[in-house]
């Protein structure tokens, strides 16, 4: 964020950070409950850390998981086709 | 390819032109247009996610990865099929695949401008004069892929609709998971933007 823009005013900012509360999930917006911006950026900032500690760890996951699948391609055509319709 | 000058529709039913968008990527606004929270909340676009992932899984897979390296080689190719289902019109997919750099955690992140800031990325005390929600502003473009010289409207936008992505890429490799562990062949009954007709054989 550049301080050489206009500076928008901290009432513009709440107004527009308010509107992250609708992204959080409902447990971590009852947490944030009237946040100020800060908390609420802070939320924001948490909530995308924790989604991609979930993807890398589905990750993992999935890398055990197409190993055996390699074995047995017909398991994946089956799964092309469901996804293909 | 759109052309410039006619109208293109998307699925959502949303108008817009390539002169549009081409305008608002000048101002340096984000051109995310659809919102965000119904855009990747339908089925097709799960399925299509899905789709794009099964593929990229399938590379990987005719790969010799140790084990190691293909959790990470998988999250690189899963964020590469959310961006592509993405479809352009923001930041955070252009960037992701123009392949930004990898994100590593605990990594001192090089400061842009000239050395000001000498601190890991996951320092909360800070005795920077700059007010919190400027530093949790700048957190967020950190987060947020290709987003660190945007405007703060724009960055929020971008922020909307990224969050709402992982979000889906999570349903969707959660149910891929599932489907691969022969959990039963079918999707989680508490998932309700699959309805049946996803996955049975039609």
């Amino acid at each position: 964020m550049s301080g050489r823009r206009t500076r928008i005013t901290e009432d513009e900012i709440n107004e527009l950070v308010s509107k992250l509360q609708s992204l959080l999930p409902e447990a971590r917006r009852r947490a944030a409950g009237r946040a100020s911006a800060a908390k609420l950026l802070k939320e924001t900032c948490n909530y995308i850390k924790s989604l991609n500690r979930e993807v890398d760890g589905l990750s993992d996951r999935l890398s055990g998981l197409i190993a055996t699948m390699d074995s047995n391609s017909a398991e994946a055509e089956i799964l092309r086709s469901f996804l293909r319709s | 390819m759109i052309p410039v000058d006619s109208p293109a529709l998307d699925r959502s039913g949303i108008t817009y032109t390539a002169i549009d968008l081409k305008r608002k990527r000048k101002r340096g606004e984000s051109t995310a247009i659809q919102h965000p929270l119904s855009r990747w909340r339908t089925i097709n676009q799960h399925r299509i996610y899905s789709s794009k992932l099964l593929d990229a899984l399938r590379r990987v897979g005719r790969n010799d990865l140790p084990a190691r390296s293909r959790g990470r080689a998988i999250r690189v190719a899963a964020d590469r099929a959310l961006a592509a289902t993405a479809r352009g019109g923001t930041q955070w997919s252009s960037a992701i695949l123009s392949g930004r750099p990898i994100r590593l955690k605990n990594r001192r992140i090089r400061s842009a401008g000239g050395g000001r800031w000498k601190k890991p990325s996951g320092a909360s005390k800070s005795c920077s004069k700059m007010p919190a929600v400027e530093r949790k502003v700048k957190l967020l473009s950190r987060l947020v892929p290709g987003c660190r010289k945007l405007s703060l409207p724009s960055l929020l936008e971008e922020a909307s609709d990224y969050i709402s992505a992982l979000e889906m890429q999570v349903r969707a490799m959660t149910t891929l998971a599932e489907v691969l562990s022969g959990a039963g062949g079918a999707p989680a009954p508490n998932r309700p933007e699959l309805d049946s007709a996803t996955l049975s054989p039609s």
